[in-house]
């Protein structure tokens, strides 16, 4: 067929028609092993950590208590844990929604980025504070998705438009994403707050309190935000977009054979800039939430690897929405395990991110030697 | 103002070195269809096992080639997961770093003590004779460390592997049309892989070129985004080896001046030196500079008998 | 013995010199005179070979030989297992069971590199070159230890003894099609193969260049090499094989020697039953009482241009089409078809041009505007554009028109089952509303797409590019059904094939591309054959007369 190319413009590949024949379901034993191979990664190279740990000579009986009380010690600990879920959810979930359309966005640290960037903005200087109740917090929530679908469909219109690849268009954009805000909390111009001597640090003023997410169990001091709620219905209003919305099988189809689906009649160029423009409005709304609901002010590098690993969540999750928040719960508690696990027990968290090495690469080899005997 | 000329090409120089040993390396993993996002973690691996190398031996050669063992062992991984094995280049890539960042630091830690600031033994500066005294910028070009010289010179080195020997050939064919390159008999998988370990030795000499050449000690996550921003360079390039060559430069011209600006009393944002390099790329591989077409079957692996 | 035959036998009457028992003719191949042939010794042996792909048997238990020295063609339809087999003999596949060898000994290449190693050469259908490289480099790809000055020299002696030349230093993408294809058999010959293989190599030439590569052919087999030629055209069979071998559904029905032979009997062996009969029931149907073809244009096609990437000009028509006719494109495949096909559908932009729908300009339209505007499609490539092979029969009917059985968004799965259902029961397919479209045979998806356009609400205009390709003749017959039943409700529809024989029968009236132009428009019927065999192949241009003949004709 010489007369149409199923890739226009001159971009990479990475979208090749999914045709062929679908294995038919194998045996109940063989099918439950494929799906059990993301959580035996996980043990391996959970398994691997703790070999690590006794490298470093602690003695595993300090090291992994310290690690669960990190976790689960305490209520904070807990807390902790799932409000760092909260981030990481948003990301997986915008990565498994683009990849329905085979569509893979690797931006989400810049989209976290641009999305505080904005939430900052609009808390701070944008009267926000001034709005009734729940438009305080809501604002900033919304400038933050806004600014983070934005980034995303910037993304796909480049592909929808000239073929460019979204690995390297988001990722580039990613790289500019962080550059903005380190560009935005150096200049009094932007949002840095103002010198007052020499010591004052690059960061924005601290945010309004009426802009800031209200906190579920509030008698209880926990900093546990309304950030849980609107992760888990994220989480389910995804789950059922893909699975049971017209949308949903719009956006599988063109992930599966772009040219069948022109052919069919769909919109297919705004069905990628939707696809990567909502991908990035997660991000954008994770970024925010982060501002609102832990950090209450804007810092270079506040998104410090939650994009990437939000990457890896929706990554393991395998298309699946309600996976998601589990493998976010458990980044989450690697991470508060890790910090816990080096200030009492003295051991690296670097082995936190060993064992999410691990995870990915063992999960992308095995989810590639079950391609290859099919 | 002439020195700080002259402080300018030679920092732009030194900055520029660890992404022309890089990028030049990934230029041929990726006409041979291979994106190794692990760049940044063999960069990484290589510059402390460099340090650990030099400090241990009191050579930095020794470092140096401990440094280049440690990137080849990262990118044997990357090699057979993404050839062999047909993973997701790209989500191995991340992986890789993730396991590098971890790995690397903890060593450091156990090793090191964590905040120490060992001095490493590193290479001296080589003065080439004449050329070091010419003025202006005769100290800036011909009077740095041997493997800035090492950079340039795996610039001419691989142009001409790529484009004229047999092998080259082999590897431009299997990142255009794998299919057709396997039909006339090049070993389509064998040649990837050993364009990525060519890539590893190349982000081997950059990573240890960080610890054991310019800043002579280790730290956590030294390389800090230098390997994504040589693939950027791959891009920025097109492609090609001196195109790619220019754009380290620039690279390195923008992250240099982040510094000389602000000491010649220029308030230009520093964030906007450091965004430029991403601008342009985003410029280039969108097409509204010029028409950068990537390998066409770069990040796609090949399976011998699935259609096109 | 003359050429003048009975008009219902094309074949015979394409090949003149096979035509009947007459004695062997002179042919290069053969000696002098009537002395038996010595018994050439096989290069190339396959012993019950099978190959299955999950369900699919693509071979089954396949005896084949290939003798040096002969030119052996393996005649099958499309779908047959021509390809498997190839990518069998050529390392791309393994097979499941069953012995090669070559040239006596055991031959079980793993890749492409063991094949060529062993002698093995093959031309591909879609080509094996690097686009990018020059015809040298290409030749220059795995053959490290060779150099580049002896390759050209040995190229240049090969292009000398057949008689062409070659370009060797410019990019093989911007040589034309049929200097790409010599490009890749001087690249076969290079390494002086035991046997070469050619996929379907008339499939993308001209007509003037077929007999040319058939010549080549008979050459190279005089050499001494053995020769396996992989068609389904019967026509090159009879200009160019000793010996003939037949395969139909994965097994090898018979193997003739081309002395003496019937082409008949061969077309018979191949599609099962008698091609004629098929022939006659569409006579019977299309000569039945007034369709209601009404005067006035349906779908009008102006000046419509359309140039490639190199800027080599593909296309250059003005036609049109009534409601309630059938209008048949005949014409070699490459001459124009594709993008015809493809611009018509609305997925691709012409250069210059008009296409107007009863009237309204639909040029430019997107295929979501034409379902709108009543134009339905079934395009020549069924697994890359026709339907998406991984979602559900009910899917990929109704993915156009989701809105149906759509509310605030959410999708009933369940009645968008039953609707579908009820369109398969009506068009009799066989499968399973909710399975995979790829869990059907080719002839039922054909069916499925078929039965999506027909159901396009105020369907005017069909257009059916290809529509029989890989199909099996009760698939194909169901297929005419419902393309005359659409013709019977008025609608207006274009068929476009490389099939003559299913055009000729089916269509009221025969378009005949050639270099992207109209250059002729003759009535229906498969008395026709000859008249648009000669215009296929470029013979007797002149559009007018064409023209006129066929209005002159029907006037009569």
């Amino acid at each position: 067929m010489t007369a149409l190319s199923s890739s226009e413009g001159s971009g990479l590949r990475t979208n090749a028609p999914r045709a062929g024949n679908p294995r038919p379901a194998t045996t109940r034993i063989a099918s439950l092993g494929v799906r059990a191979v993301p959580a035996l990664c996980v043990l391996g190279a959970l398994g691997l950590g703790l070999g690590l740990i006794a490298l470093t000579g602690v003695p595993l009986a300090r090291a992994l208590p310290a690690f669960a009380r990190g976790i689960v010690g305490s209520d904070y600990a807990l807390v902790g844990s799932l409000m760092r879920a909260v981030p990481l959810s948003l990301i997986g979930l915008g990565y498994i929604l683009a990849e329905r359309a085979n569509l893979t966005n690797v931006g989400g640290e810049g989209q976290l980025a641009v999305g505080g960037i904005a939430s900052a903005a609009v808390a701070l200087y944008g009267g926000a504070a001034a709005l009734p109740r729940p438009l305080a917090f809501l604002a900033p929530l919304a400038a933050g998705a806004l600014a983070g679908a934005l980034w995303g469909a910037l993304a796909g219109a480049l592909k929808a438009r000239r073929g460019s690849n979204e690995v390297i268009t988001t990722l580039l954009l990613g790289f500019v994403g962080l550059q903005m805000v380190y560009g935005s909390v150096q200049s009094e111009a932007l949002l840095r707050q103002p010198r007052t001597d020499s010591s004052t640090l690059p960061e924005s003023l601290p945010l309004p309190a009426a802009t800031e997410l209200p906190l579920l169990a509030r008698g209880s001091g926990l900093p546990l935000h309304v950030g849980l709620v609107i992760a888990l219905l994220l989480a389910v209003l995804v789950g059922l977009l893909l699975a049971k919305s017209s949308l949903g099988l719009r956006l599988a189809a063109v992930g599966q054979n772009e040219l069948a689906s022109r052919r069919a009649g769909l919109r297919v160029k705004s069905l990628i800039v939707l696809a990567l423009g909502a991908s990035g409005a997660l991000g954008g709304l994770a970024g925010a939430i982060m501002i609102q609901g832990d950090q209450h002010y804007l810092t270079a590098g506040f998104s410090s690897g939650f994009g990437f690993d939000g990457l890896v969540v929706g990554l393991l999750a395998r298309g699946s929405a309600w996976q998601v928040p589990l493998f976010a719960l458990l980044f989450g508690a690697l991470r508060s395990g890790g910090l816990a696990m080096e200030m009492s027990a003295q051991v690296p968290a670097a082995v936190v991110l060993v064992c999410q090495g691990l995870i990915v690469v063992a999960t992308a080899a095995a989810a590639a030697l079950g391609r290859r005997r099919a | 103002m002439i020195e700080s000329l002259g402080v300018f090409v030679a920092s732009t120089l030194r900055l520029a070195t660890p992404l022309v040993l890089g990028a030049t390396g990934e230029v041929v993993s990726e006409r041979a269809g291979v994106l190794n996002l692990s760049l940044e973690g063999m960069m990484l691996s290589a510059a402390f096992a460099a340090a650990l190398g030099a400090h241990a031996s009191g050579s930095p050669l020794v470092g140096l080639g401990a440094g280049v063992l440690a990137a080849l062992l990262l990118a044997a991984a990357q090699a057979w997961l993404s050839v062999r094995a047909g993973a997701n280049q790209l989500v191995v890539g991340i992986g890789i770093n993730l396991l590098a960042l971890g790995a690397t630091t903890f060593a450091y830690r156990e090793i090191f003590g964590g905040l120490s600031r060992e001095v490493i033994p590193s290479f001296e500066a080589w003065s080439v004779p004449g050329l070091a005294s010419l003025p202006l910028v005769g100290p800036a070009l011909f009077q740095q460390t041997p493997l800035v010289y090492a950079a340039l010179a795996l610039v001419g080195f691989s142009a001409w592997l790529i484009n004229a020997t047999s092998f080259g050939l082999a590897l431009r064919a299997a990142g255009e049309d794998p299919r057709a390159a396997d039909q006339a008999g090049v070993p389509v998988a064998r040649v990837r892989m050993l364009c990525v370990l060519y890539t590893g030795a190349c982000a081997g000499l950059a990573g240890a070129f960080l610890s054991v050449s310019s800043i002579s000690t280790f730290t956590e996550g030294m390389t800090n985004g230098a390997g994504y921003l040589a693939v950027t360079a791959v891009i920025l390039g097109a492609w090609r080896t001196s195109r790619v060559l220019a754009a380290c430069l620039l690279f390195g011209a923008a992250t240099a001046l982040q510094f000389l600006l602000p000491a010649l009393g220029v308030a230009l944002p520093t964030a906007l030196l450091t965004m430029l390099p991403y601008l342009l790329a985003l410029a280039a591989v969108s097409g509204v500079v010029g028409r950068s077409r990537p390998p066409a079957a770069l990040t796609l692996p090949f399976r011998r008998g699935s259609s096109r | 013995m003359t050429t003048a035959t009975t008009p219902s036998d094309p074949l015979a009457r394409a090949m003149p010199e096979r035509a009947g028992a007459s004695p062997a003719p002179a042919s290069s191949t053969h000696e002098e005179g009537t002395t038996p042939e010595p018994e050439r010794e096989g290069a190339l042996c396959l012993r019950r070979v099978g190959k299955r792909f999950g369900e699919l048997i693509a071979l089954d238990d396949v005896d084949l030989e290939v003798r040096r020295g002969e030119v052996h063609c393996l005649l099958g339809e499309n779908g047959a297992g021509k390809s498997t087999l190839c990518n069998i003999v050529f390392g791309v596949q393994r097979p499941d069971t069953g012995t090669l060898t070559l040239l006596g000994e055991p031959y079980t290449p793993a890749r492409p590199a063991d094949a060529l190693r062993a002698g093995v050469a093959m031309v591909h259908q879609h080509f094996s070159l690097v686009g990018d490289l020059s015809a040298l480099d290409n030749f220059r790809l795995g053959r490290a230890r060779r150099r580049s000055d002896e390759l050209a020299a040995k190229a240049r002696g090969l292009c000398e003894r057949f008689g062409f030349s070659l370009e060797l230093r410019r990019p093989v993408e911007q040589l034309s099609v049929g200097e790409r294809q010599r490009v890749e058999i001087v690249k076969c010959l290079l390494d002086d193969p035991a046997l070469l293989v050619l996929d379907e190599p008339t499939a993308v030439l001209p007509p003037p260049q077929i007999a040319g590569l058939l010549e080549l052919c008979r050459q190279v087999a005089a050499s001494g090499c053995a020769v396996l030629l992989v068609t389904h055209k019967l026509a090159e069979i009879g200009a160019v094989a000793d010996r003939t071998s037949v395969l139909r559904r994965g097994r090898v029905v018979e193997t003739v020697d081309m002395r003496g032979a019937q082409l008949d009997a061969l077309v018979r062996s191949m599609v099962g039953r008698e091609v004629r009969s098929l022939a006659a029931t569409a006579a019977s149907a299309s000569s039945a009482p007034a369709r209601a073809a009404s005067g006035e244009a349906l779908l009008e096609v102006e000046a419509l241009r359309f140039e490639d990437r190199l800027g080599v000009e593909r296309l250059d028509a003005t036609f049109s089409v009534r409601r309630g006719e059938i209008v048949g494109l005949a014409g070699v495949e490459g001459n124009g078809q594709s993008e015809l096909a493809a611009i018509l559908s609305g997925m691709l932009k012409p250069a210059s041009g008009h296409v107007r729908l009863a009237g309204r300009e639909t040029t430019r339209s997107s295929p979501r505007e034409l379902a709108r505007l009543g134009v339905g499609c079934v395009s020549e490539d069924r697994h890359a554009v026709g339907c998406h092979l991984a979602l559900s029969v009910a899917e990929n009917l109704f993915l156009g028109s989701l809105e149906r059985f759509t509310r605030f968004g959410w999708l009933d799965r369940s009645r968008m089952s039953q609707a579908a259902e009820a369109v398969l029961r009506e068009h009799q397919v066989r499968g399973e509303a909710r399975a995979p479209m790829s869990t059907l045979s080719g002839g039922n998806q054909q069916k499925v797409v078929l039965a999506r356009e027909l159901g396009l609400p105020g369907l005017a205009f069909l257009l059916a590019a290809q529509p029989t390709r890989g199909l099996d003749v009760g698939a194909v017959e169901a297929v005419y059904a419902q393309i005359r039943e659409a013709r019977g409700r008025g609608v207006g529809v274009l068929v476009i094939s490389s099939e003559l024989e299913e055009l000729l029968s089916v269509s009221d009236r025969v378009l005949v591309m050639y270099r992207g132009r109209i250059v002729g428009d003759v009535p229906g019927g498969l008395e026709q054959h000859e008249r648009v065999g000669s215009l296929m192949s470029g013979q007797g241009v002149d559009p007018i007369a064409g023209l006129g003949a066929a209005a002159a004709e029907r006037a009569a």
